[in-house]
This record gives C-alpha cells, sequence and structure tokens, in this order.
C-alpha cells in the first residue's frame, strides 16, 4: 500500500477545474517530484494534500487512513507536513525556539502542566530533538539568533526545519529552492536526500527548476490543464514528447 | 516556582508593601485598593485571548456572569465564599467556552464584532429576565462572606482575602504567559497558517484562550459581587468594557507586566480627574484615541525604546533558548 | 394579532427596516471601502438627531431643512473621523476601531454638556395626523422614513454605479491595489466613503429626532443593531447590508410587538449567531479565501 494515496481528485472552483481526475501514488521512501507548466494544477493539488483545500470530490489517504477533508492540522498530526513558499517561520523567536514551537505535536501537554512547570523532562528531550534537528540542516551555528535575523536562504531553510521538527513521515516542499543560489540549492538537494536515506523520510516536492528535480527525485509525475500527463523517472520524464511539449508551450525549458 | 532569586526579592517586596498599605491609609483608600486589584485580575485575564489575537468586547460580561454566579449561588445555596469564587469562575468558564463556539468562525473585525453581539446578549438576559437575575434593578444581599470568624464586611480583612486571590490569579496568568501554552497562543497570533501546519489545532487554542480569560474574568466579577454586596447589568456594559480596553492599551499587551503597568496609571488618571466630573469620559475617550493613533504599543513600548535609546549593548545571538521572544 | 395591530407592525416593520438600512449601509461601505469600521457610528446617528433638535426645535428652522443640515454637517464629522483617526492608523484596523470607542465617549460627553442630559429631549413632531390603512394609523411622520430611505438608496446605488467617483469608490472596495495603479487616490476615497457614512447616519437620526427619544446615549442601541446587520450581510457588502437591515427591522418590530424591546435585541442577536455558525461570511459576503 502506497504511503500517500489520491483517487479522482478534482476541485472545482466555480466553472474552473483546477484539478481534473487525477491519481496519485507515493510510496514510502520515495523522492517525488511533481512538476508542470504555470497554471497546471500543482499548487492546488498541493493544497489538497495538505488540507488548505477540500477537495470537490475524490480521496486522498495517507498511511492507510482518509485525510481529504480534514484540517491541515490534523493532516500537520497524522504525519504529513508541507512548507511554505514564503516565510515560514516565527520572526520574534530565536531558531532553536522556532523548531522547539513546532514540536507542538510531539509534546503532551496539558494546561496544568505548563502552569505547574512539571514538563521538565519533556522540554529536555524536545531540546535534544530540536537541536538535532537544526545540526542535520547545518543551522547549528544561528541557533540563538532570532529568525528575523536571518538572511533569507536561511530562513527558508528554517521553513524546513520547523516541518521537520513535527517528525512527519512524509514532507511536502513547496518550490524549496526558488530563488537561491546554487550553493544553497545543492545543499537543500543534499539534504532532501539524506533526510529519505538517513531519516526514512518520504518527500514530495513541487518545483519549477528542472535540474533539481532531475536530480533529486527518484520518481516524477508530470501535471498539465489539472490531469497528470504521465509519471516515470527522470529519464523518461526527460524524453518524453508529451512533456516536452506541453513545457514548449512556456518559457520553462532546459531539461 | 522557577524563578530567580531576584524576582523573589521583588515580590517580597510587593506583597510587603502591599501588606502594609491597608493599615497606613484610609478605609476609603482600602476600597479603592480592593476595586484596583480586582481590576488587576481582570486585565491580566483580558490579555489571556488578546495573546491569540482575539479581541473580543465581551470580556466584561465574563466577569459579569461570575457576578451573578455568585449572587445566584449565594441566593440559593448559601455557599461559604471559598466555594463561590471557585464555582463562578468555573461558571464564567463554561459561559465563555458556549459563546466563542460561533465566533470561532471569525477573526479581527468580525470577532469583535460578533463578541460584542453575543456578550450584550448575555447582558440582556439579566435585564430581562427578573427571576432568577433580578431584571434592570440587578440582585442585592450578596453576603460579604466570612471565614474562620473573620468578616469579610470591613474592608481590611477583605482586602488581604482579596490579596491571597490576586496573587495566585496572577501567578497562574503569569506561568501560562511563560509556558509553551502561552507561546502556542502568540505563535497562532504570529502565523496562524503555519501553526496548523505543523500541527496546532487552532480552533481549539483559542477557544482555551478565551475560556481561560473568561475564567478568571469570573473571579474578578465574582469578588466584586462579595464586596458590593450587589450586581447591576450596567456595571458589565460596554462602557467598562471600553475602560478595559483603555487600561490595556495604554499599558500594552506584549508583556505580562503591560496590562498591570496601564491599569496602575489609568487608576491615578481616573482618581486624580474626579474634579472633572461628568467631562471625565471625555478625557479618557481622548487618552485612548491618543495612545491608539501616537503610541499603540502602549506605555511599555515606550520603555522599549527608551531601554533601546539608553542600553544598546544588546549582544547579537544570546537570547538563551525559552526567553527569546516575548 | 388582530388585522389592524398586524397592519400597524408591518408598517412599522417597514420604518424600522428603513432607518436600519440607512444607517447599516453607510457602515458596510466604510468598512468595504477601507476596512474603516466606526465604533461611533450610533453617536453620528445621535449627531444627527440634535441637528434636528437644534435647528427646528431650538431655532426654529423647517422641518426639512433642519434634516438636510444633518447631512452636511454629520457627513463632515465622518470625514473628521477619516482625517484625524482611520488615516493614522490605517495599518491598524482594529487601533482605528477600538479608537473610535474613545471617539463615541467624547461625542456622547460634548453633547450631554452643551445640551444637557437626563431629560429626553422630544422634538414636537412637525406632521401631525396619521394615515389610515385598514384601520391603522400610522403617523405622518414615520410614513416620510420609507420615502427617504428609498430616496437615500437610489441616489447612492446612482452615485455609485453611474458616477465616476462613486465608480472609483467601488473600485477601491474591490481591490485597493489596482485601483491605486490606476490613479485612483486612496485618501480621497477613503475621505469620500467615511463622509457617506457619516451623512447617512446623521440622515437617519435626523428624521427619527421627532420619533426617537432624543439622549446623548441613544446611540447605544444603533450601534448594536447596525453591526449585527452588517455581520449578517456579509461584513462589506451593502446590498447585504440592506437586506439583512429590512429582515431585521421586521424580526425586531414583530417581536417588540409581541414581548417586548430586550427580547427583540436578544432574538436578533440570536439570528446573527446562527447565521455566523450556518453561512460565516454573512448572506451576501464574499468567502474569505
Amino acid at each position: 500500500m502506497a504511503l500517500l494515496e489520491v483517487r479522482g481528485l478534482v476541485k472545482r472552483f466555480g466553472g474552473l477545474v483546477a484539478v481534473n481526475d487525477v491519481d496519485l501514488d507515493v510510496e514510502a521512501g520515495e523522492i517525488r517530484g511533481i512538476i508542470g507548466p504555470n497554471g497546471a494544477g500543482k499548487t492546488t493539488l498541493f493544497n489538497l494534500i495538505s488540507g488548505a483545500l477540500k477537495p470537490t470530490s475524490g480521496t486522498i489517504k495517507f498511511d492507510g487512513k482518509i485525510i481529504s477533508g480534514k484540517k491541515p492540522s490534523h493532516i500537520a498530526r497524522a504525519g504529513l507536513v508541507r512548507t511554505f513558499q514564503r516565510n515560514a517561520m516565527f520572526p520574534t523567536y530565536s531558531v532553536l525556539d522556532n523548531v522547539m514551537l513546532a514540536r507542538h505535536t510531539r509534546i503532551n501537554e496539558n494546561l496544568f502542566k505548563a502552569v505547574l512547570g512539571t514538563d521538565r523532562k519533556d522540554e529536555e528531550r524536545n531540546l535534544r530533538r530540536a537541536r538535532e534537528i537544526i545540526e542535520f540542516l547545518d543551522l547549528s551555528e544561528f541557533a540563538d539568533e532570532l529568525a528575523q535575523n536571518l538572511s533569507h536562504g536561511h530562513q527558508r531553510i528554517l521553513g524546513i526545519a520547523n516541518a521537520l521538527a513535527v517528525e512527519p513521515k512524509l514532507i511536502m516542499l513547496d518550490e524549496p529552492v526558488a530563488g537561491m543560489n546554487p550553493t544553497e540549492t545543492a545543499m537543500v538537494t543534499d539534504h532532501l536526500r539524506r533526510l529519505r536515506d538517513e531519516w526514512n523520510m518520504t518527500v514530495i516536492l513541487v518545483e519549477h527548476d528542472m535540474r533539481t528535480v532531475m536530480e533529486t527525485c527518484d520518481y516524477i509525475s508530470v501535471l498539465n490543464f489539472g490531469e497528470k500527463l504521465m509519471e516515470g523517472d527522470p529519464g523518461q520524464v526527460s524524453r518524453d514528447p508529451r512533456v516536452i511539449e506541453a513545457y514548449l508551450g512556456s518559457e520553462e525549458i532546459d531539461l | 516556582m522557577f524563578v530567580n532569586w531576584k524576582t523573589w526579592l521583588f515580590l517580597i517586596a510587593v506583597l510587603a508593601v502591599a501588606g502594609a498599605a491597608p493599615f497606613m491609609v484610609r478605609a476609603y483608600s482600602t476600597e479603592v485598593l480592593i476595586l484596583f486589584m480586582i481590576n488587576l485580575i481582570l486585565v491580566c485575564s483580558y490579555r489571556i485571548p488578546t495573546m491569540t489575537g482575539d479581541w473580543s468586547l465581551s470580556h466584561v460580561v465574563m466577569m459579569g456572569v461570575g457576578a451573578y454566579a455568585t449572587a445566584l449561588l449565594s441566593k440559593w445555596w448559601d455557599l461559604s465564599i471559598l466555594l463561590t469564587v471557585p464555582l463562578s469562575a468555573v461558571v464564567a468558564a463554561v459561559v465563555g467556552l458556549i459563546l466563542v463556539t460561533p465566533l470561532i468562525r471569525t477573526k479581527g473585525f468580525g470577532f469583535f464584532i460578533a463578541s460584542f453581539a453575543l456578550g450584550e446578549f448575555v447582558r440582556l438576559t439579566w435585564v430581562k429576565f427578573r427571576d432568577p437575575f433580578g431584571g434592570p434593578r440587578g440582585m442585592i444581599g450578596i453576603p460579604s462572606g466570612e471565614l474562620g470568624g473573620i468578616d469579610f464586611f470591613e474592608p481590611v480583612p477583605y482586602y488581604f482575602f482579596v490579596l491571597v486571590f490576586v496573587f495566585f490569579s496572577l501567578l497562574v496568568m503569569y506561568r501560562i504567559d511563560r509556558s509553551r501554552i502561552g507561546r502556542t497562543f502568540k505563535a497562532i497570533y504570529t502565523d496562524a497558517e503555519l501553526a496548523e501546519s505543523v500541527g496546532i489545532d487552532v480552533p481549539h487554542y483559542r477557544a482555551l484562550a478565551f475560556a481561560t480569560g473568561a475564567f478568571f474574568a469570573g473571579i474578578a466579577g465574582s469578588l466584586l459581587a462579595h464586596r458590593l454586596g450587589a450586581v447591576d447589568p450596567k456595571n458589565f456594559d460596554v462602557t467598562t468594557m471600553v475602560y478595559l480596553i483603555i487600561w490595556i492599551v495604554v499599558g500594552g499587551t506584549s508583556t505580562f507586566w503591560g496590562p498591570i503597568f496601564g491599569l496602575t496609571v489609568m487608576t491615578f488618571v481616573f482618581e486624580w480627574s474626579r474634579p472633572l466630573l461628568e467631562w471625565r469620559p471625555l478625557l479618557f475617550g481622548g487618552i485612548l484615541i491618543f495612545f491608539l493613533v501616537f503610541l499603540p504599543g502602549g506605555l511599555e513600548s515606550l520603555f522599549g525604546k527608551l531601554r533601546e535609546r539608553f542600553f544598546t549593548r544588546k549582544p547579537l545571538g544570546k537570547g538563551s533558548a525559552g526567553s527569546s521572544g516575548t | 394579532m388582530d388585522l389592524p395591530t398586524l397592519i400597524q407592525t408591518i408598517a412599522n416593520s417597514v420604518v424600522a427596516g428603513s432607518v436600519y438600512a440607512i444607517i447599516a449601509v453607510g457602515l458596510a461601505m466604510a468598512f468595504g471601502v477601507m476596512k474603516m469600521a466606526n465604533f461611533a457610528h450610533g453617536e453620528f446617528f445621535m449627531a444627527g438627531a440634535y441637528v434636528v433638535y437644534v435647528f427646528y426645535a431650538l431655532l426654529g428652522w423647517p422641518f426639512p431643512a433642519a434634516v438636510l443640515m444633518a447631512i452636511p454637517i454629520v457627513g463632515a464629522m465622518g470625514v473628521a473621523t477619516e482625517r484625524f483617526i482611520f488615516r493614522p492608523t490605517r495599518d491598524n484596523v482594529m487601533a482605528g476601531f477600538m479608537a473610535t470607542a474613545g471617539l463615541a465617549f467624547i461625542l456622547q460627553v460634548l453633547v450631554g454638556q452643551t445640551w444637557g442630559v437626563g431629560l429626553m429631549r422630544s422634538v414636537p413632531t412637525p406632521y401631525m395626523g396619521a394615515m389610515d390603512i385598514f384601520g391603522a394609523k400610522i403617523g405622518w411622520q414615520r410614513v416620510l422614513v420609507l420615502p427617504s430611505a428609498v430616496v437615500m438608496l437610489s441616489a447612492l446605488w446612482f452615485f455609485l454605479y453611474r458616477v465616476k467617483a462613486g465608480k472609483a469608490l467601488r473600485a477601491c472596495a474591490q481591490d485597493p491595489e489596482t485601483a491605486r495603479l490606476q490613479g485612483i487616490r486612496i485618501g480621497r476615497m477613503t475621505m469620500l466613503a467615511m463622509a457617506i457614512s457619516g451623512a447617512s447616519a446623521g440622515l437617519a437620526g435626523a428624521l427619527m429626532a421627532p420619533i426617537h427619544p432624543v439622549t446623548p446615549y441613544m446611540g447605544h442601541g444603533v450601534i448594536l443593531t447596525a453591526f449585527i446587520i452588517v455581520v449578517m450581510g456579509g461584513m462589506e457588502s451593502i446590498a447585504g447590508a440592506v437586506l439583512a437591515a429590512v429582515l431585521l427591522g421586521f424580526v425586531h418590530t414583530f417581536v417588540t410587538t409581541l414581548f417586548d424591546a430586550v427580547t427583540a435585541q436578544m432574538v436578533g442577536v440570536a439570528i446573527m449567531a446562527l447565521v455566523l455558525i450556518v453561512r460565516p461570511q454573512g448572506l451576501l459576503g464574499r468567502v474569505k479565501a
């Protein structure tokens, strides 16, 4: 059984069909890319899976349980998290505090314990895990720095750290390397591979940067006009005439 | 608990002053101090729902719920004051939870306005139903309470009773502010979408903040009812609510101490402006407008700016985990 | 309920709905254009009533002239509010809203200290006599309200859809950024919106002066009703406000006749709560993304 199963997913906005009968199966331990020209429905699909939008019809199953139509916080607690294209951090907190805060779901919390302060042990464990995540993403030197003081690139990585804090089984990244220089991009893709290899995490990547997608992903799904055009490994996708044609209509090329 | 020795010293000093106060001033001033302390609980309790960004206009009604609950509990069952206060607080929290349910689908303005309407609904039930709420005239005959033979009709003994409640209420509210739950509240205010994406059930926490604020407002209301011996629906109308907002705007809400500071300053202003008679609300209206236009962060933001001017030796990156951010 | 009472109540409902519509439309417009919510809107209503009190009852001007005076006077108050409260706080709309609560205090005190508190000023009825429909008597004073509302709303519609400045105002409400790019001066638009907002509240108050007891605190009841209408109609929808105003006018009047005014307020709030649960964007509001 696939970790993420999407069946017959449809999303209509009034008269516009943004996602039209899409099926998707993402296996555990994959790095899956989702690509397509502008307006192909990638973002809508992304938002449907993460719970930001409710499907018009169709189902989404994660880890065997239905998540379509559920609230984003519920889906996150089930182990599927997303990152944002925008800065997704709490600006006035330090990097460490950001990750600690994002570990919310991993903490057994209630008002009385918080007031009495008996959650000391929990706090220590969370601190350790938070530091591990920060170290994994090479942010250790900024651990105590306020998030708003970080460079733009590091803020994007903090967004990923916040998502990882939830200890998800699947992380969906929304254009993680947009606006990054080659060095930063290489760092991020390296981390993504290590997430798969060392942390057994499944990754879904929605991205425009073709090189990143081809180099990083195990398998790629291509969308166009809200429908799934084809799926395959990077080699197959880059050679498929339908994909080339879809992209020839827009400016993005460089397969 | 879990604070350093400097804070302990400060607390002891404050308590010492508070303890000596009633013996050093006239009886009238002791009454003023009792009212001040009740308002302290009220103003700190209002800060809790604002931590998630929910500015409600029904908070003073929650205090009224506590007051009316006390009136009814005393009338029907003649309970000890040690029971009426916490029970009234629980009633207020429950009513708060009921009220926040339709409100949870709104935020910002919609929340402000709808909370006003729902609060009025509750207040109007007191006005409409003479039985059991006493209608427009309210209820009288609430006992001032007694404990171990000491009658709280006298201001001084009641002062100490209230002081104990204030101490513990503020302590709990302070701990909430400093705790992870407090940080979750603030995270929701900062970026609710991000909070949702990391698994924070935003509506749940907003409701929790609202009900907790209502709980402590209920304590304040109960203590007030025992002191006044009566409840009047006019005590909990929109005018009182605007005063509460003035205190909190003047003080600022980014730290726990802001509202306390605002209340203190405005209490002095209130007492000193007595000669103005009916012109007083105009002064207060003007102060509210002034602060919102020129100093929306309140007086505590002014101190922040002064501190920056004179103490700019803040090294970068030296905040310790758990204490950075406010 | 017998027929004359029913007719009476329906007639009163129409009057109430008309007044509510005039009041609520101003609030919805200011909110729609620049998220300006005016807590002192009830006090603007009160100011309109006092304008009529001063010009008609004290100075002896003809009633229609006194009513017409309310429009520019309270309209100017709206402009001043925009300039001195809403504009400096435009980055923080909640702050602007709360500041107008302070304005409400100020207006109440100013009016109360100038013309006295406590005793309700009654403005003598300019139009005595009543209209007779199927046995129900409806004072001409009240009858006047409906055509006034119709004229005002029609004028507003005409302005918003046929006059350049009004169309610019609508553009602002829908998309301020694009409007600015098209060269529309936002500052002018917000002033205009608040002028209309104030003027309409003032007009409503002026029309009600002979009917409603005139006190510095007469705004209190109005603001709650106005907010309920705006929430029910959908915060920025003017059409929604009119629809909700008429509905609420009927509900309030019938419940007041059958029970009492307090119950009527409570029923109004209950309906609002219901709308919030079932359709949070209001009857005609847009769904927030």
